[in-house]
């Protein structure tokens, strides 16, 4: 009990880091473009793009929390707003035909991660290479239906679904929150949540004591694979086109923001919280860097150098505290 | 003897030749042309860059880790030395490997820092190293594509150690590139399997603790094998530009996923402890042949990025399943 608590206050204070580094950046660019940074313009303009890779973090977070990883999300995302996109398309475009289609993608994004949890969970190969592969197979999947270039053509009210706002809020925000909202709920208040963490931890322990390890594995990568889906949907949504490679810097960028939010790469631990506010944070420092006119790819080196520093330091801490 | 002969034919890597004869078989009746000197030369040059930087993650998996840093460093290495030769007007072949190789050494050493000393896991901070390196590339060193190579250097591409002509008048013609992957093959075939520091990487591949026990040092180990996989990537870099007679800070990034899939399909398990030279070989030959044959097949290359990637799904998926049959009957 005491365990528990303690582990709950590092976590605490983990996401209260990462809540005043977001403050500080809102005051420091408040200070030095108070009209551009904290504009209605750019506030929407930020709502509508870390919706996107946001869901995919979450959906790396439950796979890393499984002890595992998934590098194929973007792949799944990819994919499954391919098909999506051809059944939209095919159908005629009605708004009918548009949910017909977001079920369809968000099937095959459900069929994708089963795949996965299939080859991780029952063949036992390691999830770092099964996913690896799945993101060529699937990227390979959206080439070959697509041969190459974007699918465009998509109905112009389906781009609403990124691109508007409901009462001057971001409909990808409001989807964004929902999915916040019920991963957590599911980690937090469902069997299987706290069956996830125990195998994460253990593996072998969780096994003998009762918990199918194969069912909770299956069950995390097909959350994963809507959660892609759910992304793909918006990206397609946002560029009102399908690409079978966009958003290709999202599987670096997903895996920081897990580890940002506290996730342990090794498994068992990892908070919602955290991590959406990981979120939040590599999308201020993204648009504070837009809006400074920093050269983009400056950004791939800060990301890289920020994970790597927060790695060090956090295993530094807990080398530390071994110790002591 | 009988027994050791059955053995032999159900390794990894006589599965992978059944599947490259299988294959080859195939592209041949649909293809009679496949079967020639022609064929031989070409596959050798398709498959001379992939050959450096599989060897080098090869030893990297064996050891128990991986490296997903190795595009991202052969580029800033290779471009780096570019930028800096024309910069100085230096033109020698010796002094540019010896820049890329001194570069590949230094980010290896930061590789093996972060792993050996900080105790990152292998992927995380390997990915942040690349992440760190191709931005900076990019960033930094600029993001043009430079054509205008230093002579002498560019001059090695016109060296050949082989030349056929065929029937049709075509001449292929084997670049000397070939004999680097040759040197380190050789190398690492030699020091893996006769050397205690090739033991060593596999022991510290199997358990940590147990190799530490039995009196390997397990960090000098695992810096040797990161710096390796720095240097063999700096000079895989070097070579792709004077191939290509161009650098480019971007062209290999990607290419990580197919090399760890060519040493995995070659029978090296990912989790480290297993793995032959001679696998590896083969495994890098048969994604080659699939990534070149294919139009010979009728198949469009739009299908290429999936056919590769059910090759390499079931490939892997039939060497996890035999390392699972191999555990399991080991503990009864």
């Amino acid at each position: 009990m005491e365990k528990s608590k303690k582990f709950f206050k590092e976590a605490d204070k983990n996401t209260l880091a990462l809540f005043g580094i977001a403050i500080m950046i809102f005051a420091i660019m408040g200070i030095f473009a108070p009209k551009s940074f904290l504009g209605i313009a750019n506030l929407q303009g930020m709502c509508i793009q870390f919706p996107e890779y946001g869901i995919l973090a979450l959906g790396m977070m439950l796979a890393m929390i499984s002890g595992g990883i998934d590098l194929s999300l973007v792949g799944i995302a990819n994919f499954s707003s391919i098909v999506g996109s051809i059944v939209m398309i095919k159908t005629g475009g009605s708004g009918i035909s548009i949910l017909f289609g977001i079920a369809t993608a968000l099937t095959v994004g459900a069929l994708c991660g089963l795949f996965n949890g299939f080859l991780i969970g029952y063949l036992r190969i390691p999830a770092m290479l099964v996913t690896l592969c799945g993101l060529q197979l699937y990227t390979g999947l959206g080439l070959a239906v697509t041969k190459g270039p974007a699918l465009t053509g998509l109905p112009e009210s389906y781009s609403l679904l990124a691109n508007g706002a409901f009462f001057g809020v971001p409909i990808a925000l409001i989807i964004f929150l929902v999915v916040v909202g019920c991963v957590s709920y599911i980690l937090k208040a469902t069997v299987y949540g706290q069956q996830v963490l125990y195998m994460g931890t253990n593996d072998v322990a969780s096994r003998y004591s009762g918990i199918n390890n194969l069912k909770v594995t299956m069950k995390t990568y097909l959350t994963g694979g809507i959660l892609g889906a759910i992304s793909g949907v918006l990206m397609a949504s946002h560029y009102n086109s399908a690409k079978a490679d966009y958003g290709s810097s999202y599987t670096l960028l997903t895996l920081l923001i897990a580890v940002l939010g506290g996730t342990d790469p090794d498994g068992g631990k990892g908070r919602v919280a955290g991590v959406a506010m990981a979120v939040v944070v590599l999308q201020l420092v993204s648009s504070a860097f837009n809006i400074m006119r920093v050269n983009a790819f400056v950004k791939t080196f800060v990301w890289g150098l920020l994970l790597l520093v927060i790695m060090i330091i956090t295993k530094l801490v807990e080398n530390r505290r071994k110790e002591a | 003897m009988s027994k050791k002969v059955k053995h032999i034919l159900a390794t990894n890597e006589a599965i992978v030749v059944y599947i490259i004869i299988a294959l080859c078989t195939l592209i041949g009746i649909v293809n009679p042309a496949f079967f020639g000197v022609s064929t031989v030369i070409t596959l050798s040059r398709a498959m001379l860059i992939t050959l450096i930087f599989a060897t080098c993650e090869m030893i990297v998996i064996i050891s128990g880790g991986i490296d997903v840093s190795f595009p991202a460093v052969a580029c800033i290495a290779m471009y780096s030395t570019i930028r800096f030769l024309l910069a100085f007007e230096i033109d020698s072949p010796v002094i540019a490997y010896l820049c890329v190789s001194v570069i590949g050494l230094l980010f290896g050493a930061l590789n093996a820092y972060l792993i050996a000393k900080i105790k990152l896991p292998p992927l995380i901070a390997t990915l942040g190293v690349s992440s760190v390196a191709n931005g900076a590339t990019l960033a930094f060193l600029g993001t043009k594509e430079i054509s205008n190579i230093p002579e002498k250097i560019d001059a090695l591409s016109k060296v050949f150690i082989l030349s056929y002509t065929n029937p049709q008048g075509i001449t292929y013609q084997l670049t000397v590139m070939f004999l680097i992957p040759l040197c380190m093959i050789l190398a690492a075939f030699y020091i893996l399997k006769y050397t205690m520091l090739g033991r060593g990487i596999y022991a510290i591949g199997g358990d940590k603790n147990a190799a530490r026990i039995a009196g390997f040092n397990v960090t000098k180990i695992q810096f040797i094998v990161y710096m390796t996989s720095g240097l063999f990537a700096g000079i895989g870099g070097l070579t792709y530009t004077i191939l290509m007679r161009q650098a480019s800070p971007q062209s290999l990034m990607g290419s990580e996923m197919m090399v760890i899939a060519a040493v995995v399909v070659g029978g090296t398990r990912i989790t480290g402890g297993h793995g032959t030279m001679i696998g590896t070989v083969l495994g890098v030959l048969l994604i080659a042949i699939v990534q070149n044959n294919l139009i010979m097949l009728g198949i469009p290359t739009h299908y290429q990025t999936f056919v590769v990637g059910l090759i390499i799904v079931i490939g892997t998926s039939i060497t996890s399943l035999r390392a699972k049959k191999i555990a399991n009957s080991a503990k009864v």
